[in-house]
C-alpha cells in the first residue's frame, strides 16, 4: 500500500521506475515457491498491455496543434456516441503524457503483482478479525485459481499441439482451447467446493449474533456511504455525525460477528516486531513523499509539454529509500 | 451399529441440458461396512464406484443433484438429513485428484482447515496436525505449498487432511492411482497404519489391485451401478478380470484359494514347484529402421535440472516403457521428444520428419468436441485428412480396438477418467503419427480398457510405429513393452530390453517374483500349453 501511495505521489516516471525496481527486488528476495512466484510478471504485463492500449485511445482522440509526430486519417463519430473525432494530429505531448501516465498504471501493477508474490493470503487471512475470515477465504480461494488457469491454458496449448505431432493449426484454435480450459477451470471449482464442504466448511448456520451483526454491518455502511453524501453536499455536521456512528457500528459489528464465531483458528498469525518494523519504516515514504508535495518540489509530477526530461531530485529519491526495508530485513535475517 | 449401511440406494445424475435424470448410475445398492474394517470396491471404469463412494458422505446427492433413492447411513447419521459438512467429523472424503482438494496454500494450516470448521481449541488443533504430519510422514512438508509437492506428497497431505479430525471413516477414490510404486506403498502403509492403530474404517476403490487387495478385510463389486455381494477379497478376485497377477496366475496353476501376494503365491510355488523350460523369445517383429533420436538431452525448467543427458533411439517397432519415481523427469522426457519442450542442450532428431504425438497425463486439456466420435474426427480434420475417404474407417478402427464403440456418440466430459483417457489415446493415435508418446495411459483404467491399450499399442509397433510409454504400470511394460528405460533424478540409470531391466527391479512384476524368469500369466500360460 506504501509503495502504491508513492507511485500516486509521485507519478513522475523516474519515480515510478525506482518504485518498480524495489518492487522487483522484493520480489527477487521475498517470493515464495509456486504458482504465485509468476504473479509479478504476469501483472506487470497485464499493466503494460493495459498502458498501451490506453496510449493509443488517448492518442487517436486526443488532439493537439503543436509537436506533431505524424498525421494518421481520421474520421467523426456520431453525436450520439460523442461526436469526437479519431485519429489525425498524433502529437509528442499528448503521446509522452499518455505514456507516463501508463507507466505510473504499470507501476500500481507491479506493486500489487509484488504484493501477491510475496504475501500468503492464506496467512493473510488468518492475521484478519474473525468476521472476514469466510470471505477472506473465499477472496483466497478465487486468487488460487488464477495461477491454476495459466498453468491449464500452457497445458491445454500443449496438447492441442500434441495432437497433431507438432503441427500448428490456426483454424478453430479458440473453440479448441477454450473449452477444455473452462471446463478444467469448472471442474476444480467444483472439486474444492466439495472438498471444502466434505471437511466442514460452513458447517455452523449464521446464529442470532451473526444476523444482529449482519444488519448492523449494513445499516453502518450506508451510514458511512451518506457521510460521503454528505461532505460532497458541504452539510459537514450531518457528514460528521454519520461518518463517526457509521465507523462506530461497523466496529461493534465486527466484533459482534467475530465473538460469536463458533469457529476456531489455528496459530492465528499476530504481527511481530519485525512487521510493525516493516509496515512503520515503509509508510514512513508516502508519508515523506507528501511532506516533499507539501514543500512544493516540482520533481514528483512530470509535464511532457513542453517536451522535456523527467526531472530527479535528491529528496523524493530519500523518500523513496524507507521501501527497501523489507528487503534490507529479509537480507538480514538470512545473512 | 455399522459404520456405514447402504439401504437400496439408487442414483442418476441430471442430465445438463433437460435437468432431465439419465441413466442411473447406481442402483439398489445394499450393503454394510463394519466398524473398523477395510472394504474394497472393484469394478470396471464408469460401473460407479466414484459414485457409489460419494454417497457415503452424502457429495451424492447433496453437491451433484440428480435423483436419488434409498439412504446411506453413516454412523447413525443419514445422509439424506445431513449434509457432507455436518458429517465431516464422521467421515473423511478423499477425492482422486488429490490437487483439486487442497483450500489452503500451506500443507500445515490445510490440515488444519477441518479443525477450525469443527471448532477444535488451539492446543487440540496444534496437537492433532502434529499427530497427523507424523502419521503421513509429512513433518517435512509442513510449511510447502502443496502446489509444489510431488502426487504421493499431495496424496499424503490430501488424506492427512481428511483425516484430521479424526473421523471415523475415510473414504478413498483411487488414492494410489497417479503414485509410483515407492508411493503407493507409503500411501497404503499409512493406510494400514491407522486401520490398525485407529480403528479407522476403510471404504476403498482400487484399480491397481496388486497392493489394494491384500489390504482389506471385506471386498464388493460393482458393475452397471450395481453391487454384487459382500465376500472376502480372495473369493471377490477369483473370477475378476482385473484381479492381481498373482491371483490368475494362481487360477492357471490351480492355487486354490488363489493368492492375493507375492509372498502367498511364492509359498505355493515353492510347495509345488513347477518344472517349466525358460519362456521363449517373443514372437515381437525385430525393431526396424531408427525413427527418432535424442542426443545429451538435458532440460532446466525454472532453475531446476529436470533432465540430464538422456541418450534414446527410437525404431520402428519399439515400445519402450520409461519408469522413474515422481518427478523423475518422465514428462518432461516425453515432452522434449514431442517437441513441446526444447531441450536447454543436446537434441532430439526426427529421421524423415516422422511425426510424434503425445497424450497428456490428464486428458482434460485435449477433450473438447460434443461426443467421442466428434473427437477423433477433429484430429482428421486438423491433420487435413477428413473426407479422404479412409477417415470413417480409422475412426471405427480406433472405437473398436479401445472399446469405445459403445461410448461413440456420448460427451466426452460425461464419462469416467478411465474413459476419458482412452477417448484421449483413440484422438491421437487416429492421426497416423509414427511415434505415439503416452503419458500414464493407464491412469485410472479398469483391466479390460488395459487389454485393450496393450492390444493397441502391440499393433501400432507391429505395424512400424513406435511407442514410448511414460507409466508407473511394471505389468503393463511387461506384457507389452520391448524395452525399459529408468530415469532417477532427470538421468537414464537403467537402459535396456524390458525383461533385463524389469527382472534387476525390486518393483519387478509381480509373476517375476514368483516364476522367474516369467514376466507375465500369459507367458507361464503358453509354456503350460507346450509341454
Amino acid at each position: 500500500m506504501a509503495a502504491a501511495a508513492c507511485v500516486e505521489l509521485a507519478p513522475n516516471p523516474v519515480y515510478v521506475a525506482l518504485v518498480i525496481g524495489v518492487a522487483a527486488l522484493a520480489v527477487s528476495v521475498h517470493a515464495r515457491p509456486g504458482p504465485y512466484a509468476r504473479a509479478f510478471p504476469l501483472l506487470v504485463g497485464i499493466g503494460v498491455l493495459f498502458a498501451l492500449v490506453r496510449t493509443l485511445l488517448t492518442v487517436a482522440t486526443t488532439h493537439a496543434n503543436t509537436d506533431i509526430l505524424f498525421t494518421t486519417p481520421h474520421f467523426g463519430l456520431p453525436r450520439l456516441l460523442g461526436g469526437f473525432t479519431v485519429g489525425g494530429a498524433v502529437s509528442w505531448p499528448i503521446l509522452l503524457h499518455s505514456l507516463a501516465e501508463g507507466f505510473a498504471i504499470v507501476g500500481v501493477m507491479a506493486v500489487f503483482g509484488a504484493f501477491n508474490a510475496v504475501v500468503s493470503h492464506s496467512e493473510l487471512v488468518q492475521s484478519t478479525p474473525r468476521a472476514f475470515y469466510e470471505i477472506g477465504l473465499v477472496v483466497v480461494v478465487a486468487l488460487a485459481f488464477v495461477p491454476s488457469t495459466l498453468s491449464a491454458i500452457q497445458d491445454v496449448r500443449d496438447a492441442d499441439r500434441a495432437r497433431t505431432g507438432g503441427r500448428v493449426v490456426r483454424r478453430g484454435r479458440l473453440l479448441r482451447q477454450l473449452v477444455p480450459v473452462l471446463e478444467l477451470g469448472l471442474e476444480r471449482a467444483v472439486t474444492l467446493s466439495e472438498s471444502m464442504d466434505a471437511r466442514g466448511f460452513a458447517r455452523v448456520g449464521a446464529g442470532p449474533r451473526d444476523r444482529i451483526a449482519g444488519w448492523c454491518g449494513i445499516v453502518s455502511l450506508l451510514a458511512l456511504g451518506g457521510a460521503f453524501v454528505a461532505l460532497v453536499g458541504h452539510a459537514d455536521l450531518a457528514a460528521s455525525v454519520l461518518g463517526l456512528g457509521g465507523a462506530i457500528g461497523l466496529g461493534f459489528a465486527i466484533t459482534l460477528a467475530s465473538s460469536g464465531t463458533q469457529r476456531t483458528r489455528y496459530r492465528p498469525r499476530r504481527m511481530t516486531a519485525v512487521d510493525w518494523a516493516c509496515a512503520c519504516a515503509t509508510l514512513f515514504a508516502p508519508a515523506a513523499l507528501a511532506i516533499v508535495s507539501v514543500v512544493g518540489d516540482s520533481s514528483l509530477v512530470w509535464s511532457a509539454s513542453p517536451v522535456a526530461w523527467p526531472a530527479l531530485h535528491v529528496a523524493p529519491v530519500l523518500a523513496l529509500l524507507p521501501l527497501l526495508v523489507p528487503v534490507g530485513l529479509r537480507t538480514w535475517s538470512t545473512s | 451399529m455399522s459404520a456405514l449401511s447402504f439401504r437400496g440406494v439408487g442414483f442418476a445424475y441430471p442430465s445438463t441440458a433437460s435437468g432431465k435424470t439419465t441413466h442411473p448410475a447406481l442402483a439398489e445398492v445394499s450393503f454394510d461396512v463394519e466398524p473398523g474394517e477395510v472394504m474394497l470396491v472393484v469394478g470396471a471404469s464408469g460401473s460407479g464406484k466414484s459414485t457409489l463412494l460419494r454417497t457415503a458422505n452424502g457429495l451424492v446427492p447433496h453437491t451433484s443433484g440428480g435423483r436419488f433413492g434409498g439412504d446411506v447411513i453413516a454412523f447413525g447419521r443419514s445422509t439424506r438429513s445431513h449434509h457432507p459438512r455436518e458429517l465431516a467429523d464422521v467421515v473423511g472424503f478423499v477425492a482422486q485428484d488429490p490437487e483439486a482438494q487442497t483450500v489452503v496454500d500451506h500443507v500445515e494450516r490445510d490440515l488444519a482447515f477441518v479443525l477450525e470448521n469443527l471448532g477444535y481449541s488451539q492446543e487440540a488443533m496444534r496437537r492433532r496436525v502434529e499427530e497427523m504430519l507424523d502419521a503421513l510422514g509429512i513433518a517435512h512438508l509442513r510449511d510447502r505449498d502443496p502446489s509444489t509437492l510431488s502426487g504421493g506428497e499431495r496424496q499424503r497431505c490430501a488424506i492427512a487432511g481428511a483425516l484430521a479430525a479424526a473421523p471415523s471413516a475415510l473414504v478413498l477414490d483411487e488414492p494410489t492411482s497417479q503414485l509410483d510404486p515407492q508411493g503407493a506403498d507409503d500411501v497404503l502403509g499409512a493406510l494400514t497404519r491407522l486401520n490398525a492403530d485407529l480403528g479407522t474404517t476403510v471404504l476403498l476403490a482400487e484399480h491397481r489391485l496388486e497392493r489394494a487387495a491384500p489390504l482389506a478385510d471385506r471386498a464388493v463389486l460393482v458393475e452397471g451401478g450395481r453391487v454384487g455381494p459382500v465376500a472376502s477379497p480372495a473369493e471377490l478376485l477369483a473370477g475378476y478380470a482385473g484381479a492381481p497377477s498373482v491371483t490368475r496366475l494362481g487360477r492357471l496353476l490351480g492355487w486354490d484359494p488363489p493368492p492375493l501376494t507375492v509372498r502367498d503365491a511364492r509359498n505355493y510355488a515353492l510347495r509345488a514347484p513347477l518344472d517349466l523350460p525358460e519362456p521363449t523369445a517373443s514372437d515381437a517383429a525385430t525393431p526396424g529402421d531408427a525413427v527418432l533420436h535424442a542426443r545429451g538431452v538435458g532440460v532446466t525448467v525454472g532453475g531446476h535440472r529436470a533432465l540430464h543427458d538422456v541418450d534414446l533411439d527410437l525404431r520402428a517397432g519399439d515400445v519402450i516403457a520409461l519408469f522413474g519415481r515422481n518427478g523423475s523427469g518422465k514428462t518432461t522426457l516425453l515432452r522434449a521428444l514431442a517437441g513441446l519442450q526444447s531441450p536447454t542442450t543436446g537434441s532430439v532428431t526426427r529421421v524423415r520428419d516422422a511425426r510424434a504425438a503425445y497424450v497428456p497425463q490428464n486428458p482434460n486439456t485435449m477433450l473438447f468436441a460434443n461426443t467421442v466420435r466428434h473427437e477423433l474426427e477433429e484430429t482428421l480434420k486438423l491433420l487435413g485428412q477428413f473426407g479422404s475417404g479412409r477417415d470413417h474407417g480409422e475412426v471405427e478402427h480406433w472405437l473398436h480396438t479401445l472399446h469405445l464403440d459403445a461410448l461413440a456418440d456420448r460427451h466426452p466430459r460425461s464419462l469416467s477418467g478411465g474413459e476419458r483417457q482412452r477417448v484421449a489415446i483413440a484422438a491421437v493415435a487416429v492421426g497416423g503419427a509414427p511415434v505415439l508418446l503416452l503419458d500414464e495411459p493407464t491412469r485410472g483404467m479398469d483391466a479390460p480398457s488395459r487389454t485393450a491399450l496393450e492390444h493397441a499399442v502391440r499393433e501400432h509397433a507391429a505395424n512400424g510405429g513406435s511407442v514410448v510409454l511414460a507409466t508407473h504400470d511394471v505389468e503393463l511394460a511387461a506384457r507389452c513393452a520391448t524395452h525399459a528405460v529408468v530415469l532417477g533424478d532427470g538421468e537414464v540409470v537403467a537402459d535396456g530390453d524390458a525383461r533385463t531391466v524389469l527382472a534387476g527391479s525390486l518393483f519387478a512384476p509381480q509373476v517375476l517374483r514368483v516364476l522367474p524368469p516369467f514376466l507375465t500369466v500369459e507367458e507361464v500360460a503358453t509354456e503350460l500349453q507346450r509341454r
